[in-house]
């Protein structure tokens, strides 16, 4: 079933759950360039924010991730389907939750590890397990930590105080217990990855996107919830050491991984049953990291985790088929 | 002869000449293993208790206590295990000591396990080629009492303070932390003596 | 007499390439894996199997008709065992900082499964001479490979190549490939390769 499924992938048409299929008219292209539409609030803001650097670590994490995916399928003598967009997807998505001070060599080591690894080592787009945009940060994390956690202040930011560096939120609020004001998360005129500091524009994308149906409203709704809800009895419980849940939703990559990389179609369970799962272990997952892991940030992780128990989700909550007797 | 005792003779036969030959060649390397060892800890008593030229060994309880002196006989310092959790696994540390316990002379890391070329900064740190060491060199003369504490991304002000590796806050803070754990549970135990 | 030359020759090679332990049979893995994350760690690991795998299989072989089939295989542990820890000890008393970098990784190639593997199809079923030099084929093949696998990871992940610096100064080394996902990263990269040139020389795996 599974391999029928993403045959059916490369042909450009789209089943999202196991059978009965029925067809629709929908197309990789459409679908992927919609997604990269949706995309523009945050990129724009954060261009707006971090300057014309910003919008250069995206154009070079486009273009590596485009001349990769078609150099790899030209190699492999595929068709080659740099026009339908996944690759543009990726290669945005990854520099949306880059820091804004990445040298452009890591970018373009990140983003070919997440086309070349994370997506065509497994057979290319539909076959892969992983999100390849969060392979590739994983990636440029594992390799250079120092400069994947060196944030540099936005330029609103940088007109008030001298400063070279500063911290994300989240990292403020983990080592010195310093809170930033809501206002500031929302807009996002805070420290933080190239995309994922404007709370609103992406919500703005991401209801777009489930508005048109591209995305499962599930996966974000049951992520966003579960956190909301344990960081919530967390907080109840020490308010002093734990954040309120609204600062759990607000800062960090938490709105950009649960409207755009949780719902990522291929790596997402196909099941309604099973996108709830999804959605309420990648945030359980993700409560358990950023309270009491060691980084202050645990969305990548928690994304990657339960992209690997998809599979797994997806053979549990198959519908029975009619007359199927356990 | 059956095939039972052939069998039994011959695993007996392997084993019995095995055992010979690993007890000879034991017989042969362990003094050396040994000497190195001993020479090892040797060369970190007096690398934190800079000047002293002999030790004595000082049990107490389960505790034992490295007494660094002259050749005179006048006590330097003491020096201690102190060990704990690290960023992924158990670091230890030897700590030198003044007599009474509320100064550090110098501190060195037996054993870590940290992140290569990050939370190994603690012992080596590449990008400062002028002083690998300093991290640990901080310590030297540190004032531990009330407490040892760490900032980071600026120079230390306060007397008993430290700064921390950048990128490595976590291994850092492990330092800290066993130092004052050590030092205040083995200041109980060594001043009462 | 050139056909039994060849022959010979052949049950050298074979270990380098065709039948590598590693690339080709996918054996003795966890050392492959643990120690890698330098040249000289990998190289000194590969001297200690070398040692040992030859030392066995040349006594396994001497002993072959004397002891019986139900007991070969604890006799090899015993052979075996016996002379991992003879490479211990000499690598603990006359090389302490080599012995620390490979910590228990010595002691545990009693379990490597390319040691074992030969003496059960090969040291115990031929010749002393024939058994060794099928040895020293092997067991130079898998130093051979740990060698380069840890070449490649320490030259992206430190810079250097047997601790010379390679990398300009202004090199930002890749610290996930002296980590362990580095090592199964470049392990898998090397078997890749391996496989995509025997599919170009036409060899079959």
């Amino acid at each position: 079933m599974e391999g029928k499924k993403t045959n059916k992938l490369e042909e450009k048409i789209l089943y999202l759950s196991p059978s009965p299929h029925v067809k629709s008219g929908e197309s990789v292209p459409r679908i992927m360039w919609t997604v990269v539409i949706t995309l523009m609030p945050a990129t724009i803001m954060g261009v707006y924010f971090f300057g014309i650097r910003a919008l250069w670590v995206i154009l070079v994490s486009i273009a590596t991730a485009v001349i990769t995916e078609a150099s790899i399928q030209l190699m492999r003598r595929k068709k080659i389907t740099v026009y339908n967009g996944s690759a543009v997807i990726t290669g945005l998505l990854l520099a949306l939750c880059l820091p804004p001070s990445i040298p452009y060599y890591a970018v373009i080591i990140g983003t070919f590890f997440g086309i070349a690894v994370g997506k065509h080592a497994f057979g290319g787009l539909g076959y892969n397990i992983f999100n390849p945009a969060l392979i590739g940060r994983a990636f440029l994390q594992a390799s250079f930590p120092v400069k994947m956690t060196t944030w540099t202040p936005t330029l609103l930011q940088q007109k008030c105080v001298d400063a070279v560096t500063t911290a994300t939120p989240l990292g403020l609020f983990k080592f010195e217990k310093v809170t930033t004001p809501y206002v500031d998360l929302l807009w996002g005129n805070v420290g933080g990855c190239i995309g994922e500091t404007c709370a609103i524009a992406i919500i703005a994308g991401g209801i777009i996107l489930l508005v048109l149906r591209y995305a499962d409203w599930r996966i974000p709704l049951s992520y966003l919830g579960t956190v909301a809800i344990l960081g919530g009895i967390f907080w109840l419980i020490n308010p002093e050491q734990y954040p309120d849940p609204l600062f759990h939703l607000l800062a960090g990559g938490l709105m950009l991984g649960a409207f755009f990389m949780a719902t990522d179609m291929v790596t997402s369970p196909s099941t309604p049953l099973g996108s709830w799962i999804f959605g309420i272990g990648a945030g359980t997952l993700l409560i358990i990291i950023r309270l009491f892991g060691g980084l202050p940030e645990g969305v990548m992780y928690s994304i990657i985790l339960m992209n690997s128990v998809t599979p797994l989700i997806n053979m549990f909550t198959r519908p029975k088929i009619l007359g199927e007797k356990k | 002869m059956s095939n039972t005792a052939r069998m039994i003779i011959v695993l007996t036969i392997a084993a019995i000449l095995s055992g010979a030959i690993l007890s000879v060649y034991n017989f042969y390397t362990y003094p050396k293993i040994q000497a190195h060892r001993q020479t090892e800890l040797e060369k970190a008593i007096f690398e934190v208790i800079p000047d002293a030229e002999e030790y004595k060994k000082l049990e107490l309880g389960e505790k034992v206590y490295y007494v660094g002196c002259t050749k005179k006989e006048k006590e330097l310092g003491v020096a201690f295990l102190a060990e704990g959790n690290g960023f992924q696994g158990k670091i230890s540390i030897l700590v030198g000591m003044n007599m009474d316990m509320d100064t550090i002379l110098a501190i060195k890391i037996l054993e870590q396990v940290e992140t290569p070329g990050l939370g190994t900064k603690i012992v080596d740190d590449p990008s400062n080629p002028e002083d690998r060491k300093w991290f640990t060199n901080q310590f030297k003369g540190l004032r531990a009492l009330p407490e040892i504490t760490y900032v980071k991304n600026e120079k230390p002000s306060k007397p008993g303070q430290i700064q921390a590796i950048t990128g490595a806050t976590i291994s850092s803070r492990s330092v800290v932390e066993i130092l004052n754990n050590a030092i205040k549970e083995n200041r109980e135990i060594f001043l009462k003596r | 007499m050139s056909s039994f030359k060849t022959s010979l020759a052949h049950e050298f090679t074979k270990g380098l390439w065709k039948e590598n332990p590693v690339l080709r049979m996918l054996l003795g893995l966890c050392p492959t894996l643990a120690v890698t994350n330098s040249a000289v760690n990998g190289l000194s690991m590969g001297l200690a199997v070398i040692f040992t795998l030859t030392c066995s299989s040349t006594l396994i072989s001497l002993i072959r008709n004397i002891v019986p089939k139900q007991v070969r295989i604890p006799t090899f542990i015993i052979v075996i065992a016996t002379f991992v820890t003879v490479a211990d000890r000499t690598l603990a008393a006359f090389f302490p900082t080599i012995s620390k970098a490979l910590g228990p990784y010595v002691p545990l190639i009693v379990v490597n499964c390319i040691i074992l593997g030969r003496q059960e199809a090969f040291a115990s079923k031929n010749p002393v001479h024939r058994a060794i030099i099928d040895a020293l084929g092997m067991s130079i093949g898998f130093t051979l490979t740990l060698t380069i696998l840890g070449m490649f990871r320490e030259l992206l992940g430190a810079g250097s190549i047997f601790n010379l610096p390679i990398m300009p100064e202004s090199f930002d080394t890749w610290l996930v490939m002296i980590l362990p996902p580095g090592a199964f990263l470049a392990l898998g990269l090397m078997i890749g390769i391996a496989n995509w040139i025997n599919s170009k020389l036409g060899i079959k795996s």
